[in-house]
Protein backbone atom coordinates (compact mmCIF):
# COMPACT_ATOMS: atom_id res chain seq x y z
CA UNK A 1 0.00 0.00 0.00
CA UNK A 2 3.02 2.17 0.79
CA UNK A 3 5.25 1.00 -1.87
CA UNK A 4 6.13 4.33 -3.44
CA UNK A 5 7.19 5.60 0.61
CA UNK A 6 8.87 2.65 0.93
CA UNK A 7 11.18 2.77 -1.91
CA UNK A 8 11.83 6.71 -1.04
CA UNK A 9 11.79 6.75 2.64
CA UNK A 10 15.16 7.74 3.23
CA UNK A 11 14.89 10.03 0.74
CA UNK A 12 11.89 11.13 2.29
CA UNK A 13 13.10 11.16 6.00
CA UNK A 14 15.81 13.51 4.95
CA UNK A 15 13.13 15.80 3.86
CA UNK A 16 11.38 15.25 7.42
CA UNK A 17 14.97 16.16 9.36
CA UNK A 18 14.98 19.57 6.93
CA UNK A 19 11.45 20.32 8.32
CA UNK A 20 12.92 19.36 11.85
CA UNK A 21 15.92 21.32 11.96
CA UNK A 22 14.02 24.42 10.43
CA UNK A 23 11.54 24.20 12.45
CA UNK A 24 14.03 24.06 15.69
CA UNK A 25 15.69 27.09 14.54
CA UNK A 26 13.08 28.80 13.81
CA UNK A 27 11.91 28.50 17.44
CA UNK A 28 14.92 29.06 19.01
CA UNK A 29 15.55 32.20 17.32
CA UNK A 30 11.48 33.38 17.26
CA UNK A 31 10.91 32.58 21.24
CA UNK A 32 14.13 34.58 21.98
CA UNK A 33 13.55 37.51 19.97
CA UNK A 34 9.96 37.13 20.74
CA UNK A 35 10.73 37.39 24.42
CA UNK A 36 12.14 40.87 23.85
CA UNK A 37 9.22 41.81 21.54
CA UNK A 38 7.15 41.16 24.20
CA UNK A 39 9.04 43.52 26.58
CA UNK A 40 9.35 46.40 23.86
CA UNK A 41 5.60 46.14 23.47
CA UNK A 42 5.17 46.85 27.18
CA UNK A 43 8.00 49.70 26.78
CA UNK A 44 7.47 52.87 28.62
CA UNK A 45 9.47 54.07 26.06
CA UNK A 46 8.18 55.57 22.53
CA UNK A 47 11.51 55.59 20.85
CA UNK A 48 10.88 51.15 21.71
CA UNK A 49 7.32 50.48 21.76
CA UNK A 50 5.89 52.22 18.53
CA UNK A 51 9.18 50.58 16.33
CA UNK A 52 8.74 47.19 17.88
CA UNK A 53 4.36 47.96 17.37
CA UNK A 54 4.85 49.08 13.76
CA UNK A 55 7.07 45.68 13.57
CA UNK A 56 4.58 43.47 15.29
CA UNK A 57 1.36 45.24 13.59
CA UNK A 58 3.09 45.02 10.20
CA UNK A 59 4.22 41.76 10.02
CA UNK A 60 1.49 40.13 11.49
CA UNK A 61 -0.62 41.63 8.64
CA UNK A 62 1.34 39.50 6.10
CA UNK A 63 0.80 36.35 5.05
CA UNK A 64 4.14 34.11 5.54
CA UNK A 65 4.21 32.87 2.23
CA UNK A 66 5.04 36.96 0.91
CA UNK A 67 7.42 36.93 4.01
CA UNK A 68 9.20 34.26 2.67
CA UNK A 69 9.08 35.41 -0.82
CA UNK A 70 10.02 38.41 -0.27
CA UNK A 71 12.98 38.26 1.87
CA UNK A 72 14.37 35.64 -0.17
CA UNK A 73 14.32 38.28 -3.31
CA UNK A 74 15.51 41.18 -1.69
CA UNK A 75 17.90 39.60 0.26
CA UNK A 76 20.33 39.11 -2.89
CA UNK A 77 19.98 42.95 -3.35
CA UNK A 78 20.83 43.89 -0.41
CA UNK A 79 23.62 41.19 0.21
CA UNK A 80 24.94 41.19 -3.47
CA UNK A 81 24.93 37.37 -3.72
CA UNK A 82 21.73 34.89 -3.39
CA UNK A 83 21.37 33.43 0.10
CA UNK A 84 20.99 29.93 0.73
CA UNK A 85 17.47 28.86 1.01
CA UNK A 86 17.77 27.38 4.50
CA UNK A 87 19.41 30.59 5.97
CA UNK A 88 16.58 32.39 4.40
CA UNK A 89 14.41 30.13 5.65
CA UNK A 90 15.10 30.52 9.10
CA UNK A 91 15.57 34.15 9.28
CA UNK A 92 12.00 34.77 7.47
CA UNK A 93 10.86 32.26 9.78
CA UNK A 94 12.45 34.25 13.22
CA UNK A 95 11.14 36.95 12.22
CA UNK A 96 7.93 36.22 11.03
CA UNK A 97 7.23 33.78 14.68
CA UNK A 98 8.84 36.25 17.11
CA UNK A 99 5.80 38.69 16.26
CA UNK A 100 3.12 35.69 17.49
CA UNK A 101 5.79 34.73 20.62
CA UNK A 102 5.89 38.40 20.94
CA UNK A 103 2.57 38.52 21.58
CA UNK A 104 2.30 35.47 24.22
CA UNK A 105 4.75 37.04 26.10
CA UNK A 106 3.21 40.36 25.77
CA UNK A 107 0.02 38.61 27.39
CA UNK A 108 1.79 36.68 29.94
CA UNK A 109 4.12 39.57 31.53
CA UNK A 110 1.12 41.44 31.38
CA UNK A 111 -1.07 39.23 33.42
CA UNK A 112 0.52 39.60 36.72
CA UNK A 113 -0.49 41.84 38.68
CA UNK A 114 0.85 44.67 40.13
CA UNK A 115 -0.27 43.99 43.48
CA UNK A 116 1.27 40.69 43.55
CA UNK A 117 4.65 41.93 42.53
CA UNK A 118 4.18 44.50 45.50
CA UNK A 119 3.29 41.68 47.82
CA UNK A 120 6.49 40.07 47.05
CA UNK A 121 8.69 42.90 47.91
CA UNK A 122 6.60 43.57 51.06
CA UNK A 123 8.30 40.13 52.03
CA UNK A 124 11.56 41.93 51.45
CA UNK A 125 12.03 40.16 48.46
CA UNK A 126 14.65 42.09 45.85
CA UNK A 127 13.87 42.31 42.51
CA UNK A 128 15.54 39.57 41.15
CA UNK A 129 14.11 37.34 44.02
CA UNK A 130 11.03 38.49 42.82
CA UNK A 131 11.73 37.75 39.32
CA UNK A 132 13.04 34.19 39.71
CA UNK A 133 10.51 33.03 42.31
CA UNK A 134 7.62 34.95 41.67
CA UNK A 135 6.78 36.58 38.10
CA UNK A 136 8.93 34.37 35.76
CA UNK A 137 7.19 30.95 37.18
CA UNK A 138 4.30 32.28 37.48
CA UNK A 139 4.59 34.32 33.53
CA UNK A 140 5.83 30.59 32.28
CA UNK A 141 3.07 28.63 33.58
CA UNK A 142 0.62 31.14 32.39
CA UNK A 143 2.10 31.41 28.43
CA UNK A 144 2.94 27.39 28.36
CA UNK A 145 0.20 26.18 26.49
CA UNK A 146 0.18 29.29 23.87
CA UNK A 147 3.83 28.73 23.18
CA UNK A 148 3.23 25.07 22.31
CA UNK A 149 0.65 25.98 20.23
CA UNK A 150 2.28 28.63 18.42
CA UNK A 151 5.49 26.33 18.71
CA UNK A 152 2.69 23.48 16.62
CA UNK A 153 1.98 25.85 14.20
CA UNK A 154 5.41 26.96 13.19
CA UNK A 155 6.28 23.45 12.44
CA UNK A 156 2.89 23.09 10.34
CA UNK A 157 4.08 26.59 8.93
CA UNK A 158 7.72 25.31 7.63
CA UNK A 159 6.24 23.69 4.57
CA UNK A 160 5.61 26.70 3.21
CA UNK A 161 9.58 27.22 2.72
CA UNK A 162 9.12 24.98 -0.47
CA UNK A 163 8.04 27.49 -2.45
CA UNK A 164 11.68 28.92 -2.68
CA UNK A 165 12.94 25.42 -3.70
CA UNK A 166 14.10 24.26 0.01
CA UNK A 167 14.19 20.37 0.17
CA UNK A 168 11.86 19.70 3.03
CA UNK A 169 9.61 17.38 3.96
CA UNK A 170 7.03 18.79 1.45
CA UNK A 171 9.20 19.35 -1.15
CA UNK A 172 10.74 16.03 -1.41
CA UNK A 173 7.25 14.36 -1.47
CA UNK A 174 6.60 16.35 -4.37
CA UNK A 175 9.57 15.59 -6.64
CA UNK A 176 9.27 11.87 -5.65
CA UNK A 177 5.41 12.22 -6.50
CA UNK A 178 7.01 13.49 -9.97
CA UNK A 179 8.78 10.39 -10.33
CA UNK A 180 6.55 7.84 -8.95
CA UNK A 181 3.05 9.54 -9.98
CA UNK A 182 1.63 8.25 -6.61
CA UNK A 183 -0.03 11.45 -5.18
CA UNK A 184 -2.65 9.92 -3.14
CA UNK A 185 -0.39 7.67 -1.05
CA UNK A 186 2.76 9.86 -0.64
CA UNK A 187 0.62 13.10 0.54
CA UNK A 188 -0.75 10.95 3.09
CA UNK A 189 2.11 9.40 4.40
CA UNK A 190 3.18 13.15 4.78
CA UNK A 191 -0.28 14.20 6.73
CA UNK A 192 -0.21 11.27 9.09
CA UNK A 193 3.24 12.36 10.08
CA UNK A 194 2.22 15.99 10.34
CA UNK A 195 -0.55 14.87 12.31
CA UNK A 196 1.00 12.35 15.07
CA UNK A 197 3.86 15.33 16.03
CA UNK A 198 0.86 18.26 16.09
CA UNK A 199 -1.60 15.83 17.64
CA UNK A 200 1.55 14.67 20.25
CA UNK A 201 1.65 18.52 20.55
CA UNK A 202 -1.72 19.69 20.97
CA UNK A 203 -2.28 17.30 24.04
CA UNK A 204 0.92 18.24 25.62
CA UNK A 205 -0.30 21.97 25.50
CA UNK A 206 -3.68 20.71 26.80
CA UNK A 207 -2.01 18.94 29.43
CA UNK A 208 0.03 22.59 30.95
CA UNK A 209 -3.16 23.96 30.20
CA UNK A 210 -5.51 21.60 32.09
CA UNK A 211 -2.82 21.26 35.26
CA UNK A 212 -2.89 25.21 34.89
CA UNK A 213 -6.42 25.25 35.63
CA UNK A 214 -6.17 22.87 38.19
CA UNK A 215 -3.49 24.72 40.54
CA UNK A 216 -5.53 28.02 39.64
CA UNK A 217 -2.21 29.56 37.83
CA UNK A 218 -3.96 30.19 34.60
CA UNK B 1 7.85 53.76 65.44
CA UNK B 2 6.91 55.54 62.00
CA UNK B 3 6.71 58.85 61.80
CA UNK B 4 4.79 60.38 58.59
CA UNK B 5 5.73 63.84 58.50
CA UNK B 6 4.06 66.23 56.17
CA UNK B 7 3.74 63.79 53.36
CA UNK B 8 2.47 64.75 49.53
CA UNK B 9 2.05 62.78 46.42
CA UNK B 10 1.33 63.52 42.95
CA UNK B 11 0.48 60.83 40.03
CA UNK B 12 1.27 63.12 37.66
CA UNK B 13 -0.62 66.76 37.77
CA UNK B 14 -3.17 64.73 40.15
CA UNK B 15 -2.48 65.30 43.82
CA UNK B 16 -3.47 61.99 45.50
CA UNK B 17 -2.00 62.97 49.33
CA UNK B 18 -1.65 66.51 51.28
CA UNK B 19 0.17 67.39 53.70
CA UNK B 20 -0.75 64.09 55.56
CA UNK B 21 1.12 63.90 59.71
CA UNK B 22 1.17 60.77 61.48
CA UNK B 23 2.93 59.18 64.25
CA UNK B 24 2.50 55.42 64.91
CA UNK B 25 3.85 54.67 68.35
CA UNK B 26 5.31 50.30 68.88
CA UNK B 27 2.48 48.66 69.69
CA UNK B 28 -0.68 50.86 68.13
CA UNK B 29 -3.37 49.81 66.25
CA UNK B 30 -4.36 53.05 63.54
CA UNK B 31 -7.12 52.09 61.54
CA UNK B 32 -7.56 54.16 58.59
CA UNK B 33 -11.09 54.96 56.75
CA UNK B 34 -12.64 57.06 54.04
CA UNK B 35 -13.88 56.89 50.81
CA UNK B 36 -12.40 55.12 47.82
CA UNK B 37 -9.81 57.03 46.30
CA UNK B 38 -9.12 59.13 49.01
CA UNK B 39 -5.49 58.16 49.50
CA UNK B 40 -5.87 55.81 51.99
CA UNK B 41 -4.04 52.66 50.53
CA UNK B 42 -1.56 55.12 48.05
CA UNK B 43 -0.57 56.20 51.79
CA UNK B 44 0.47 52.51 53.22
CA UNK B 45 2.42 52.01 49.94
CA UNK B 46 4.17 55.29 50.71
CA UNK B 47 5.04 54.06 54.21
CA UNK B 48 7.05 50.92 53.07
CA UNK B 49 8.52 52.37 49.95
CA UNK B 50 6.06 51.01 47.33
CA UNK B 51 5.15 54.25 45.88
CA UNK B 52 7.69 57.15 46.40
CA UNK B 53 6.20 60.48 47.81
CA UNK B 54 7.05 64.02 46.76
CA UNK B 55 6.91 66.20 49.60
CA UNK B 56 8.08 65.58 53.55
CA UNK B 57 9.22 62.35 54.62
CA UNK B 58 8.55 59.03 55.99
CA UNK B 59 10.74 57.43 58.46
CA UNK B 60 10.70 53.98 60.36
CA UNK B 61 12.94 53.34 63.52
CA UNK B 62 14.27 56.63 62.41
CA UNK B 63 15.59 55.55 58.81
CA UNK B 64 14.29 57.79 56.10
CA UNK B 65 12.47 55.90 53.22
CA UNK B 66 13.52 59.13 51.16
CA UNK B 67 16.92 58.55 51.80
CA UNK B 68 18.96 57.42 48.43
CA UNK B 69 20.95 55.10 50.95
CA UNK B 70 18.31 53.54 52.63
CA UNK B 71 18.15 50.09 51.39
CA UNK B 72 14.04 49.43 50.72
CA UNK B 73 14.60 45.71 50.62
CA UNK B 74 16.08 45.72 54.08
CA UNK B 75 13.55 47.99 55.55
CA UNK B 76 10.36 46.00 54.10
CA UNK B 77 11.70 42.67 56.04
CA UNK B 78 10.55 44.81 59.31
CA UNK B 79 6.78 45.39 57.52
CA UNK B 80 4.56 43.15 56.68
CA UNK B 81 1.76 43.89 54.07
CA UNK B 82 -1.76 42.43 53.50
CA UNK B 83 -3.58 42.93 50.41
CA UNK B 84 -7.42 43.06 49.51
CA UNK B 85 -6.84 40.14 47.26
CA UNK B 86 -4.91 38.28 48.97
CA UNK B 87 -1.67 38.35 46.11
CA UNK B 88 -1.02 34.90 47.35
CA UNK B 89 1.53 33.16 44.58
CA UNK B 90 -0.83 30.85 42.80
CA UNK B 91 2.00 28.65 41.83
CA UNK B 92 3.16 27.30 45.24
CA UNK B 93 1.47 25.40 47.85
CA UNK B 94 -0.01 27.09 50.77
CA UNK B 95 3.31 26.12 52.87
CA UNK B 96 5.90 27.43 49.93
CA UNK B 97 4.20 30.50 50.02
CA UNK B 98 4.79 31.12 53.60
CA UNK B 99 8.29 29.79 54.04
CA UNK B 100 10.12 31.60 50.05
CA UNK B 101 10.44 34.92 51.91
CA UNK B 102 12.23 33.26 54.63
CA UNK B 103 14.23 31.18 53.20
CA UNK B 104 15.14 33.32 50.31
CA UNK B 105 15.69 36.82 52.49
CA UNK B 106 16.66 35.51 55.89
CA UNK B 107 18.10 32.87 54.69
CA UNK B 108 17.07 30.01 56.75
CA UNK B 109 17.08 26.35 56.20
CA UNK B 110 14.09 24.43 55.05
CA UNK B 111 13.41 22.85 57.85
CA UNK B 112 13.19 25.93 59.89
CA UNK B 113 11.13 28.14 57.70
CA UNK B 114 8.69 25.04 57.51
CA UNK B 115 8.43 24.64 60.89
CA UNK B 116 7.89 28.00 61.27
CA UNK B 117 5.19 28.16 58.70
CA UNK B 118 3.92 25.04 59.79
CA UNK B 119 3.26 27.16 63.40
CA UNK B 120 2.03 30.15 61.73
CA UNK B 121 -0.79 27.65 60.01
CA UNK B 122 -2.16 26.40 63.14
CA UNK B 123 -2.09 30.27 64.51
CA UNK B 124 -4.32 31.07 61.91
CA UNK B 125 -6.36 28.22 62.26
CA UNK B 126 -5.89 25.89 58.73
CA UNK B 127 -2.95 23.85 59.39
CA UNK B 128 -4.72 20.99 57.25
CA UNK B 129 -4.70 23.44 54.21
CA UNK B 130 -0.67 23.54 53.95
CA UNK B 131 -0.29 21.53 50.91
CA UNK B 132 -3.17 23.30 48.91
CA UNK B 133 -2.84 25.55 46.44
CA UNK B 134 -4.36 28.80 46.93
CA UNK B 135 -6.87 28.70 44.43
CA UNK B 136 -8.33 25.57 46.40
CA UNK B 137 -9.08 27.83 49.27
CA UNK B 138 -11.75 30.08 50.49
CA UNK B 139 -11.21 33.87 50.22
CA UNK B 140 -10.59 34.33 53.99
CA UNK B 141 -8.39 31.04 53.82
CA UNK B 142 -6.61 32.58 51.44
CA UNK B 143 -6.49 35.81 53.70
CA UNK B 144 -5.14 34.09 56.60
CA UNK B 145 -2.60 32.18 54.57
CA UNK B 146 -1.50 35.85 53.50
CA UNK B 147 -1.61 36.90 57.10
CA UNK B 148 0.37 34.09 57.79
CA UNK B 149 3.00 34.35 55.15
CA UNK B 150 3.77 38.11 56.42
CA UNK B 151 4.13 36.57 59.97
CA UNK B 152 6.69 34.76 58.26
CA UNK B 153 9.17 37.76 58.22
CA UNK B 154 8.86 38.65 61.66
CA UNK B 155 7.94 42.09 60.99
CA UNK B 156 7.60 44.71 63.86
CA UNK B 157 5.12 46.07 61.98
CA UNK B 158 2.16 45.20 59.66
CA UNK B 159 -0.23 46.84 57.39
CA UNK B 160 -3.44 45.88 55.73
CA UNK B 161 -5.43 47.47 52.93
CA UNK B 162 -8.89 46.60 53.16
CA UNK B 163 -8.47 42.88 53.81
CA UNK B 164 -11.64 41.93 54.40
CA UNK B 165 -13.79 43.77 51.58
CA UNK B 166 -13.50 41.20 49.07
CA UNK B 167 -14.27 38.59 51.30
CA UNK B 168 -17.68 37.12 51.70
CA UNK B 169 -19.62 38.23 55.10
CA UNK B 170 -19.37 34.93 56.12
CA UNK B 171 -15.38 34.89 56.28
CA UNK B 172 -14.74 38.39 57.50
CA UNK B 173 -15.03 37.11 61.18
CA UNK B 174 -12.25 34.78 60.69
CA UNK B 175 -9.84 37.53 58.79
CA UNK B 176 -10.72 39.83 61.82
CA UNK B 177 -10.31 37.43 64.64
CA UNK B 178 -6.76 36.78 63.52
CA UNK B 179 -5.91 40.49 63.63
CA UNK B 180 -7.43 41.21 66.44
CA UNK B 181 -5.65 38.39 68.13
CA UNK B 182 -2.29 40.09 66.55
CA UNK B 183 -3.48 43.58 67.91
CA UNK B 184 -4.41 42.53 71.24
CA UNK B 185 -0.64 40.30 71.45
CA UNK B 186 1.07 44.17 70.76
CA UNK B 187 1.80 43.94 67.44
CA UNK B 188 2.14 47.40 65.91
CA UNK B 189 -1.06 47.84 63.25
CA UNK B 190 -2.23 50.04 60.38
CA UNK B 191 -5.25 49.14 58.85
CA UNK B 192 -6.86 50.25 56.18
CA UNK B 193 -11.16 49.22 56.73
CA UNK B 194 -14.64 50.28 57.05
CA UNK B 195 -15.07 47.38 59.68
CA UNK B 196 -16.16 49.37 62.60
CA UNK B 197 -16.81 46.63 64.89
CA UNK B 198 -12.59 45.59 64.34
CA UNK B 199 -12.04 49.89 65.11
CA UNK B 200 -14.02 49.85 68.02
CA UNK B 201 -12.70 47.00 70.02
CA UNK B 202 -8.75 46.95 69.08
CA UNK B 203 -8.17 50.43 67.50
CA UNK B 204 -6.24 53.31 69.87
CA UNK B 205 -6.06 55.74 66.97
CA UNK B 206 -8.85 56.01 64.12
CA UNK B 207 -8.28 58.27 61.19
CA UNK B 208 -10.94 59.86 58.41
CA UNK B 209 -9.35 60.10 54.91
CA UNK B 210 -10.77 61.97 52.21
CA UNK B 211 -9.62 63.58 48.96
CA UNK B 212 -5.84 63.08 50.56
CA UNK B 213 -6.50 64.87 53.70
CA UNK B 214 -6.92 63.64 56.51
CA UNK B 215 -10.33 65.22 57.52
CA UNK B 216 -10.58 64.07 61.25
CA UNK B 217 -8.67 61.53 63.71
CA UNK B 218 -9.52 60.57 68.08
CA UNK B 219 -9.77 57.82 69.65
CA UNK B 220 -12.06 55.54 68.72
CA UNK B 221 -15.12 56.56 71.57
CA UNK B 222 -14.55 60.43 70.60
CA UNK B 223 -14.47 59.35 66.58
CA UNK B 224 -17.70 57.53 66.57
CA UNK B 225 -19.72 59.17 69.39
CA UNK B 226 -19.24 62.70 68.69
CA UNK B 227 -17.26 63.03 64.85
CA UNK B 228 -16.18 66.85 64.54
CA UNK B 229 -16.82 67.46 60.90
CA UNK B 230 -19.96 66.88 58.68
CA UNK B 231 -17.84 65.07 55.83
CA UNK B 232 -16.80 62.54 58.60
CA UNK B 233 -20.57 62.22 59.85
CA UNK B 234 -21.90 61.77 56.62
CA UNK B 235 -19.40 58.93 56.17
CA UNK B 236 -20.49 56.96 59.50
CA UNK B 237 -23.70 57.57 58.77
CA UNK B 238 -23.59 55.31 55.48
CA UNK B 239 -21.55 52.68 56.86
CA UNK B 240 -22.94 52.38 60.42
CA UNK B 241 -26.07 51.07 59.55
Amino acid sequence: MFDAVARNLSFLMGGFRVTLQLTLFALAGGIVLGMIVGLGRISRNKWIYYPVTAYVNFVRNMPLILVIFWFYFVMPIIAGRPLDPFLSAVISFIIFEATYFGEIFRAGYQSISRDLINASYSTGMTYSQTARYVLIPIAIRRMLPSLITQSIVTFQDTSLAFVIGLQEFVRRTSIVDNLEVRSIQLFSFVAIIFFIFCFIGSKISRHFEEKGRRTGVL
Amino acid sequence: MIEINNISKWFGDFKVLTDINEIIKRGQTVVICGPSGSGKSTLLRCVNGLEPYQKGEITVDGTSLSDPKTNLYNLRQKIGMVFQRFELYPHLPVLRNISLAPMKVLKKSREEAVKKAMELLERVGIPEKADEYPANLSGGQQQRVAIARSLAMEPDYMMFDEPTSALDPEMIKEVLDVMIDLAKEGMTMIVVTHEMGFAREVADEIIFMDEGKIVERGTDEEFFTNPKSERTKAFLSQILV
